[in-house]
């Protein structure tokens, strides 16, 4: 039996990240987590992206080293709608995906998340999608980052979107495309806030953002083989570690169960208070520990591993 | 590092010759999570004491180069990054009078990975700035 790998994304300190708190302090939140993975976007910690300075790089690998932290994921994106008056073509989006994927590879990354451009309230992503990623195909394989999709609300497992991405990697065959699962699709219950908008409006015009998508857990078996990584989208967790949206103590024992044993990156995304970030990034971590340990030692705890190690 | 708020204290000032003033700027923070390319931010609104100065007659000012609307939506390869700051400069005769103002903005981004009826989405804010010369 294998465990979780902890990570933090750093999209949960958003609006803290050039206000109130450096890329040094976030390293220092993170790791005292007790993670071993930090997950990035690169347009927002990555100083003149795509093309940092050779100082910044430098300074990135002493920091992965000083805090004993992996690089996980590289947020990328593919922005369709580049212009009011134009979507971008398929060769601009394999140029975009391209250069994601040697900025990943250039900072350590495993895997880049880009996200497309959609056409729909489901989140259909442009017509480009295919053509681009499967021209990306083998720089991916090159470099050894692998390409990932997020699966995110409002658009469920079992649905034509996952279903295409699905379709795309039993064709190509290929081990450098996957699926990013995006914990807030079993969001149960309503958000009582929303991170940095007009939350009325927002009830009123995407009621599905509010009330949640409910993917039942038992639905992840459909396409866990596909899935190397998971970010683990949360809104609101209580003094008591009680999650006010979703449903941990269903979503851990299932991925127990199932196996997984890549990484649940934190991903908060609540009231953006200053420096509220930093204590639900904890608590989730506390939470999930929890759940998981509950879950080993009912199943027989992996007390071998933990004594090699 | 800058203020919490999206509109900043400092850089709220007339432009133009005192006693001829030509209008006010407003600097402003990137509010978005990410960087923008610049074609991806149709404009922003300003509202001082009520009155609304709409994203159609101001300019945007980042790094020293000011840019129309148009111009915004052909600088696809420009960027706005997080913890950095753009100016909207709005042209006012007169100026505004020395003093404390409520000054309000609206940024129009849009957001393709969201779906088109959503889009612009506006990022608004609201505060108090003060104008030290008139």
């Amino acid at each position: 039996m294998t465990g979780f790998k902890y990570g933090v994304s750093l999209y949960s300190y958003t609006d803290d990240f050039g206000t109130v708190m450096t890329l040094d302090d976030a390293f220092d939140h993170v790791a005292d987590t007790g993670s071993t993975g930090i997950e990035i976007l690169g347009e927002t910690s990555v100083p003149l992206y795509p093309e940092p300075p050779v100082s910044w790089i430098d300074d990135w690998f002493a920091k992965l080293e000083r805090y004993r932290l992996e690089p996980t994921n590289l947020a990328c994106w593919v922005d369709t709608r580049i212009q009011i008056d134009r979507r971008m073509s398929e060769e601009e989006g394999a140029a975009q995906i391209a250069q994601d994927l040697r900025l990943a590879h250039r900072l350590g990354f495993k895997f880049i998340r880009p996200k497309f451009g959609v056409m729909d309230r489901e989140l259909t992503p442009d017509p480009i999608w295919e053509g681009a990623i499967e021209r990306s195909l083998d720089l991916a394989h090159q470099l050894d980052v692998v390409i990932l999709p997020e699966i995110h609300a409002p658009t469920p497992i079992r649905h034509p979107v996952t279903e295409g991405y699905v379709a795309f990697i039993e064709r190509t065959g290929t081990k450098h495309f996957g699926l990013m699962i995006d914990t807030g699709i079993f969001q149960d219950r309503p958000l009582d806030a929303w991170g940095g908008g007009d939350f009325e409006a927002i009830k009123k015009g995407a009621p599905e953002m509010v009330y949640g998508t409910k993917v039942p857990v038992e639905h992840l078996a459909d396409v866990i083989q596909y899935v190397p990584f998971i970010q683990a989208k949360f809104h609101n967790i209580d003094e008591a570690l009680h999650d006010h949206q979703i449903p941990w103590e269903r979503i851990v024992p299932m991925l127990k169960k199932l196996g997984y044993a890549g990484y649940l990156s934190s991903e908060y995304e609540g009231r953006r208070d200053p420096w509220v970030a930093i204590e639900q990034v904890r608590r989730q971590h506390a939470l999930l520990r929890t759940l998981e340990e509950e879950y080993d030692a009912a199943h027989g705890a992996p007390l071998a591993e933990t004594a090699d190690a | 590092m800058l203020e919490r708020s999206h509109i900043q204290s400092t850089g709220f000032r007339n432009v133009g010759p005192e006693g001829a003033r030509t209008g006010f700027e407003v600097r402003i923070r990137q509010a978005n999570y990410r960087s923008s390319r610049l074609s991806l931010i149709e404009g922003v609104d300003i509202i001082v004491d009520g009155v609304t100065y709409p994203a159609e007659g101001n300019l945007f000012r980042l790094g020293g180069k000011e840019y129309t609307r148009d111009e915004l939506n052909e600088a696809t390869q420009t960027r706005l990054y997080v913890g950095d700051y753009f100016t909207v400069v709005v042209p006012k005769q007169g100026g505004l009078t020395r003093g404390v103002h409520l000054v309000g903005s609206a940024i129009r981004y849009r957001h393709p990975y969201f779906p088109p009826e959503f889009q612009p989405a506006i990022a608004r804010n609201e505060r108090h700035a003060t104008i030290i010369q008139a």
